[in-house]
């Protein structure tokens, strides 16, 4: 195959889901044989819509489809597999309890004598694949005894069995071990060598620089550009995805923190796989001040939230806010003692999506008397707290009776937080507050964190977002691997010395550590 | 802009499925029948109108026994919007309209008030067993986690052959040749609120009452509020503080206080006896109902006037003509079929969609430019 060759081309490509969002607009995107291509975006800028038409689980409402120079209409992934595309989901489509040869052969299985499964066939093409493709697994394992990596390697070799020549992984990486990244980088530059086509989808810059050809950067559902990953920086690439500087500034002033409101004492969590999550986490949140938490996803930061909101129980310790323990406790009477939440899925528990505006907004304090006569709702009531509040946040809407799901994300968003600021609290838990959402409504939701907060709530901000939780703490947890890896209290950080206590290459002494409780 | 096309859209989406599903059973009327155009005029117009020889006049009587069949159904698709609006899936409806009308029809037996208050009392007293019944399947689900579906379903059959077992062997009148009970007193029946025969009873003004009044509940009350919204999404519900187990335990109780209601209403606006020997059906009909009104009570009694008609003029296509009173079932299965098929016209919804989103994009393009340098924000 000719090197300079266009395999895949997606032409005007427009995708309007029934729900009126139009994850898609007018893109265009090529990948030429033989390379490694970066897809890149922010969440819901519309790379994996994109890819999803791609590899035909989604058709798109307009546009077309070139592939190998011809066109295609792909109704669905077994189309695609035949012009030979194959894609590694984030999350893992394999069936557990099977073992990995059974599941690379699934529903192409070689038989015997025309009925049973040759077992022995499919780990023999298992190995033979492996073999070839260097990607080492073990054909016999049970896929729910293998690691993340190796199970990566099992999707890939699934889709190479299937005749695959251009590759889709979407955020491949998002699950591996530093080792195991480093293993998968080196399988994927040999399968280029080999002449595969690769698309990468990620939004970690490091990788894409080390690892690929070509970049093609998405924002709002539309292409921004196509570059050769040479000639252009992280900054450069960072700055086109978002459109923006990536560091809001978000003026405040000194924090004069009072008394405790969250006690965190000796948290410890277990997962259902036996993993330990939370351990040993002690801190507190004063009232007036913004504690965040910074570290890598998955190093216990969720079940943290998850415990204070009591989704979870803990193995062993306590939270308290203002002395009441929130163990267990039903989230009517968390909410009681004045605890408001972001929740990170603002889809699942933020809103009640074909529910109207107003409906969204009161689901917290429809109970109070002001907004009851008896029986009765006082429906001039409802209606003059909603449109108080759709005026306060700046939701961009028809009117209070909208179905909240039509909104775009950064105004779902206005709306869930619209409620959860408003019920003065002396507790806000934001997970993820500003995650896929506009720059206006960022801005918007950091700019109030901090006005609640100086105005005398205690605030526990959770963010994967590195510069957000450095911008509007006034001090610093750093998680790792489900323990307090660092403390601070100064705002000397930078994301270098983040990053070094967030990926475990330091830990502060216990006295150090110790110093996040105010207990 | 969009809400009103899309309001638009869902109107016509539910004509288009009553007229595809009459369409369904047209077919089958010309497949079956001799005389399949008359068998049509029966079934469509014939519920209000009468063709004798003299010509063709409005028929009252019609009329009011169409008014006569929604007083049950009413009640059942009641019944079953707030159960559904819960996003609870329960199916026993059937059997509390039987238990409504069972227990109300022995107290209108056995029981001695020598006033219009004894029918009264039967039919609070049906609605409290009706409510009490939900409880077993509505405790299940939230104690136990058990599917309301299926407790609901096996609760039904639970429900008549007690009922059953206690017509045959305590309270059946052995002087006739059915099993029935002795007569209801005369002070335990509902009256009929117009003269001859259609069974026109109080029940309608009770139902239509009890619509306004369950309208008002899940539109205008706190409870009502959260049923719906734990319907919706019941974590959301769960996080915004909102007791969930309770609140699906209500509106399954409403909804069995509801069918009980209804059932003792038909059983004493009906009959002389009480002779249900069988599940009556209404509660099935009630998710239909249910269905055709999208779980919003305002709807319910014009989807009960659809079906009673429909089935007055099955009643009648079946005496005049060759062909049986089934037909109704066929229709209302095809109804069931078109309403509840997500992806019915979803292309034409599609295309709507893309056009509006189209020119939404289009209009913040637009004032954006307008706005441009001046104005960033």
């Amino acid at each position: 195959m000719e090197q300079n060759e266009l395999v895949v081309q997606m032409k005007g490509i427009s995708k309007i889901y029934p729900n009126g969002v139009a994850a898609n607009r007018d893109v265009n995107f090529s990948v030429k044989a033989g390379e490694i291509h970066a897809l890149i975006g922010e969440n819901g800028a519309g790379k994996s819509t994109l890819m999803k038409i791609l590899f035909g689980l989604e058709r798109p409402t307009g546009g077309e489809i070139i592939v190998n120079g011809e066109p295609v209409h792909f109704s669905s992934p077994t189309d695609a597999i035949e012009k030979g595309i194959g894609m590694v989901h984030q999350h893992f489509m394999l069936v557990p309890s099977l073992t990995v040869a059974e599941n690379i052969v699934l529903g192409m299985a070689p038989r015997k004598s025309g009925l049973f499964i040759d077992y022995k066939q499919a780990v023999d093409l298992t190995k033979e694949y492996a073999e070839q493709f260097n990607l080492h697994v073990e054909p016999t394992a049970r896929v729910a005894d293998i690691a993340a990596g190796m199970k990566q390697k099992v999707e890939i070799l699934k889709a190479l069995v299937r005749g695959a020549r251009v590759l889709i992984l979407d955020e491949p990486t998002a699950i591996l071990t530093t080792q195991e990244t480093v293993g998968l980088f080196r399988e994927l530059k040999e399968l280029k060598a080999k002449g595969f086509t690769i698309i990468f989808i990620s939004h970690k810059l490091n990788e894409i620089k080390e690892l690929t050809d070509r970049i093609t950067i998405m924002r709002g559902g539309k292409t921004v550009g196509v570059y050769e990953t040479d000639s252009i920086t992280e900054q450069e690439i960072s700055g086109l995805m978002v459109g923006r500087d990536v560091i809001l500034t978000v003026e405040k002033d000194q924090s004069e923190p009072k008394e405790v409101v969250l006690q965190v004492e000796d948290l410890n969590f277990v997962n259902e796989w036996d993993k330990r999550v939370l351990d040993g986490v002690t801190f507190s949140v004063r009232s007036g001040e913004i504690v965040g938490i910074a570290g890598v996803e998955g190093n216990g930061q969720r079940e943290l939230v998850d415990v204070l909101f009591s989704l979870k129980l803990p193995e062993k310790g306590s939270a308290t806010v203002g002395g009441k323990s929130l163990i267990g406790l039903p989230q009517a009477m968390i909410r009681e003692l004045g605890v408001s939440y972001i929740p990170e899925d603002r889809m699942t528990f933020g809103i009640a999506d074909i529910a109207t505006i107003e409906e969204n907004m009161i689901s917290d304090r429809f109970n109070q008397k002001r907004f009851n006569r008896g029986p009765l709702f006082k429906m001039n009531e409802l209606h003059k707290e909603t449109d108080q509040l759709i005026v306060d946040y700046s939701v961009l809407c028809k009117s209070r009776s909208q179905e909240v799901g039509m909104l775009s994300g950064g105004n779902i968003q206005k709306v869930v937080v619209a409620r959860e600021f408003s019920s003065d609290p002396i507790l806000i838990i934001a997970d993820q507050p500003t995650r896929g959402i506009d720059v206006g409504a960022t801005e918007m939701i950091r700019k109030r964190l901090v006005e609640l907060s100086r105005a005398g709530a205690a605030v526990l901000l959770v963010s994967a977002d590195l510069n957000e939780v450095m911008e509007l703490s006034d001090s610093l947890i750093v998680f790792y691997e489900g323990k307090i890896a660092g403390y601070f209290d100064d705002g000397q950080w930078d994301d270098i010395m983040m990053g070094e206590y967030m990926l475990g290459l330091k830990r502060q002494s216990d006295e150090e550590i110790a110093r996040a409780s105010y207990a | 802009m969009r809400d009103k096309r899309m309001t638009m859209f869902n109107m016509l989406r539910g004509a288009a499925a009553i007229a595809l599903a009459l369409g369904v059973g047209a077919i089958f009327i010309f497949l079956s029948s001799d005389e399949p155009l008359t068998a049509l005029r029966y079934l469509l117009i014939g519920p209000i109108v009468s063709f004798r020889d003299s010509g063709v006049s409005f028929n009252a009587q019609y009329l009011f026994q169409i008014f006569a069949g929604m007083i049950p159904i009413t009640f059942t698709g009641l019944a079953v919007c707030v159960m559904f609006s819960a996003n609870q899936f329960n199916l026993a409806a059937e059997g509390c309209v039987l238990a409504g009308g069972f227990v109300g029809g022995i107290l209108g037996v056995y029981l001695n008030i020598n006033s219009g208050w004894h029918a009264v009392v039967c039919v609070l007293v049906a609605t409290v067993v009706g409510g009490l019944i939900m409880l077993i399947p509505a405790l299940l689900k939230v104690k136990l986690g058990s599917s309301e579906m299926v407790t609901s379903l096996m609760l039904n059959f639970i429900i008549l052959y007690i009922a059953m077992h206690y017509l045959n062997f305590h309270f059946a009148d052995r002087s006739k040749g059915s099993t029935m009970t002795y007569p209801f007193k005369p002070t335990a029946i509902i009256p009929s609120l117009v003269p001859g025969n259609s069974k026109m009873t109080v029940g309608i003004i009770v139902a239509l009452l009890a619509t306004v009044l369950i309208a008002f509940f899940m539109y205008r009350t706190r409870w009502g509020y959260s049923i719906r919204m734990i319907g919706i999404n019941e974590s959301f519900s769960l996080y915004s503080g909102m007791k969930v187990g309770s609140t699906i335990v209500l509106a399954q109780v409403i909804g069995g206080m509801l069918a009980g209601m209804g059932g003792s209403l038909e059983v004493l606006g009906r009959y002389q006896t009480y002779l249900w020997r069988d599940l009556p059906g209404y509660g099935w009909v009630g998710i239909t109902i249910a269905i055709l009104a999208k779980n919003n009570p305002a709807f319910v009694p014009l989807a009960a006037f659809f079906i009673a008609y429909l089935n007055k003029g099955c009643l009648l296509m079946s005496t005049y003509c060759d062909v049986p009173v089934e037909m109704i079932d066929i229709i209302q299965a095809a109804i069931f079929l078109f309403f509840a098929a997500e992806q019915f016209m979803s292309g034409f919804r599609q295309k709507l969609v893309v056009k509006t989103t189209r020119e939404d994009l289009m209009k913040l393009e637009t004032q954006r430019r307008l706005e441009g340098g001046s104005n960033n924000a």
